[in-house]
């Protein structure tokens, strides 16, 4: 906070879009826990109760075509620095086409709204699932490696999508601070997601015959990671990861679970009807983040942004593994 | 007639023996061990076989079978095929998927395949540095990285546990079934640049196989011809890393799966590589079992970079000629085990 290069980047008015996601109310109230707390802005369609008084909500649909003028009349009218936009599902939609409106052309009303607004620096909550996971990766994934999401997972296709958009805008707009965080899984007691779901029952799916390294991130280290892009400027793609790595078959066997162990065959021939018998929530293509390797390298965000994760993989999961079971008990 | 006779009198005397070998079983309470052979002597016995012994056989089967936990056996067999090579070993795991407690469990079997099932010799381990970077480069043989996994084990035996060095696994084995997880816990890494770099940066070994498919695929013919060594990126990776690279030669892994040729049908059915040799794929899984030919593993004097510029990493001539030499070192290593070795086994 001391050094110039902070104390320039340090926002005074921020919108959040997506106020009612994970990232977006958690990152709300610890902007207001700051000593000298920016003013926030919220932008979605229901306002989290938690932030009922403390925070400003406007109602606007991103996925309607004139979300962007709407979003732009908000940020002017407020006089926004900075957008956090967390607007994204964190379960996979049954309607493809509605998940595409909301991740891809929402983003994209929302750049075009920061850009018009003025807005200096605009944060996007991404996710690593854009590399997609392969044989062929390379051990650890580094922000320049190219986003081959894989081609059934609509939710990481359109993630990849919308990252291209976003480098597009930022070169077409070197005055925004254009910052991209791409978290792998996020894990821990509060937050809820379709890939926790699915490692929350006693019995895991899991591909017989394939085990490879995951990586977990603990939903605290991600905020703080958000708190650092929005103190400090930095601009580009981060990867976020807890240290260490562990294959699907020790995290298991950490959590006292037990693997229903399928050929990835059987999976695929089931297709749809597959994922509905073993998991209801696991949407096409999330087996294959089970199948193959796609760890990513925090290196760039250790370096740049100071980040370094109170959580490893293993502490993060195991903080999941006994909340989920007290959660239990109550 | 005579003839007739004799034999009416042999069946009897069978008979009789056969009736006096299950009166003992049924006085000893054990049952009869299997089923009579069919043919004459059966057809014979048949009027005579006391109904009790037959009862008593299906009875004992049948008790026998209730005792049997068929779900529980089925249970366990299915726990132990789809756990293979995954469901044991530790939890403290490094970076690259390397389980320090499986490999422990494991070394048994890996100091069985070196002493006794390919009686590895080595040679030249007193050649090999301590505290630097190590950059192990070898000619490539067999289709399963065995090659790999004793260099390795024979490095750790000479040098110590902590300088156990990572070998460098061919991609298309990682995405088979079962491979991936054994072979990253034992100490496999797929070769990639990246991953070689990493590897030396935080302080750990490496194995290249610089011939990489070429050299794990060619025919029994083209044993101990070194293939080209791709282009060069280890040189690079070398420069780049300060690392000094170690030649090697293996003499004898090339025997363990004598390559007929290629089945280029089952390749694109299966879409990995399909080598046939005389035991694989015909006897199945027991194909796989390595022929036990005598080794020998023989590390070479060790090569520096450290007064190279590190631009010369980029220099595409630069990387090709020390390409060559390292090529050649290897080569000559190769041929003076091969010309001074008796016998294959």
């Amino acid at each position: 906070m001391a050094s110039a290069a902070e104390g320039r980047g340090v926002p005074r008015r921020v919108a959040i879009t997506g106020l009612d996601t994970f990232a977006g109310l958690h990152t709300a109230e610890r902007l207001l826990d700051w000593p000298q707390p920016p003013e926030i802005v919220g932008i979605d369609l229901r306002s989290p109760r938690r932030l009922e008084g403390r925070v400003g909500l406007h109602r606007v649909d991103l996925t309607e075509p004139t979300a962007d003028s709407q979003v732009a009349e908000i940020l002017e009218k407020e006089r926004c620095d900075t957008l956090l936009h967390a607007g994204f599902l964190s379960h996979s939609h049954s309607d493809r086409s509605y998940a595409h409106e909301l991740e891809v052309i929402g983003t994209l009303h929302v750049m075009n709204a920061a850009a018009s607004a003025g807005v200096r620096k605009l944060v996007v909550l991404s996710t690593a699932e854009v590399y997609g996971p392969s044989p062929y990766n390379p051990g650890y994934l580094t922000e320049s490696c190219e986003l081959r999401p894989h081609p059934d997972s609509h939710m990481a296709r359109d993630r990849a999508e919308m990252e291209q958009l976003l480098g597009l805008f930022a070169d077409r707009h070197p005055q925004v601070v254009v910052t991209v965080l791409r978290p792998c899984w996020v894990i821990g007691p509060t937050i809820d997601s379709r890939v926790l779901r699915h490692f929350e029952s006693a019995r895991v799916t899991t591909l017989l015959g394939y085990d490879p390294l995951l990586q977990w991130l603990h939903e605290s280290d991600l905020l703080d990671a958000i708190e650092r892009v929005l103190r400090r400027d930095a601009r580009g793609p981060y990867n976020l990861a807890g240290a260490g790595a562990l294959p699907v078959s020790t995290l298991l066997r950490l959590a006292g679970k037990r693997a229903r162990r399928v050929p990835h065959s059987v999976l695929q021939r089931l297709g749809y009807a597959g994922t509905l018998w073993s998991d209801g929530d696991a949407p096409a293509g999330f087996y294959d983040y089970l199948r193959f390797p796609w760890l990513v390298d925090v290196t760039r965000a250790r370096e740049e942004l100071g980040f370094e994760p109170e959580y490893s993989t293993k502490e993060a999961w195991m903080s999941f593994v006994v909340s989920r079971r007290l959660r239990r008990y109550r | 007639m005579t003839e007739s006779q004799e034999l009416h009198e042999l069946r009897e005397a069978i008979a009789g023996l056969r009736e006096e070998i299950e009166g003992r079983w049924m006085r000893s309470g054990a049952p009869p061990a299997d089923e009579d052979p069919e043919g004459a002597v059966g057809a014979a016995r048949g009027e005579r076989e006391a109904p009790g012994v037959l009862d008593g056989l299906a009875a004992e089967i049948r008790a026998r079978a209730s005792e049997v936990d068929w779900l529980g056996l089925f249970n366990e067999l299915r726990r132990r095929f789809a756990g293979f090579g995954i469901a044991e070993g530790g939890t403290e795991i490094d970076d690259f998927g390397l389980d320090p407690a499986y490999l422990e469990q494991r070394r048994g079997w890996l100091d069985f395949l070196f002493e006794r099932w390919w009686r590895i010799e080595t040679a030249g381990t007193e050649l090999i540095p301590s505290g630097e970077r190590l950059l192990f480069v070898s000619n490539r043989s067999g289709v399963l990285p065995y090659d790999g996994l004793m260099i390795a084990h024979a490095v750790e035996r000479a040098a110590g546990a902590e300088s156990r060095p990572r070998f460098l696994v061919a991609d298309w084995l990682l995405g088979v079934p079962f491979s991936a997880g054994l072979l990253s816990r034992l100490g496999g890494v797929r070769a990639c640049a990246e991953n070689a770099e990493r590897l030396l940066r935080t302080g750990r070994h490496v194995i290249a196989f610089p011939e990489g498919q070429k050299g794990a695929l060619k025919p029994f013919s083209d044993r101990y011809q070194l293939q080209r060594f791709a282009r060069g990126g280890f040189v690079s990776i070398a420069v780049r890393e300060r690392a000094t690279i170690v030649p090697v030669a293996v003499v004898g892994a090339e025997e363990v799966h004598p390559i007929l040729f290629q089945s280029s049908f089952a390749e694109r059915l299966l879409g990995v590589p399909l080598p046939v040799t005389p035991t694989f794929p015909w006897l199945g899984p027991l194909g796989l079992v390595p022929l036990p030919s005598r080794w020998r593993i023989r590390f070479g004097a060790p090569i520096r970079f450290a007064d190279v510029p590190p631009e010369c990493a980029a220099d595409p001539l630069y990387v090709n000629r020390t390409r060559e030499i390292v090529r050649g070192t290897v080569r000559t290593l190769l041929e003076q085990e091969v010309r001074g070795r008796s016998s294959v086994f």
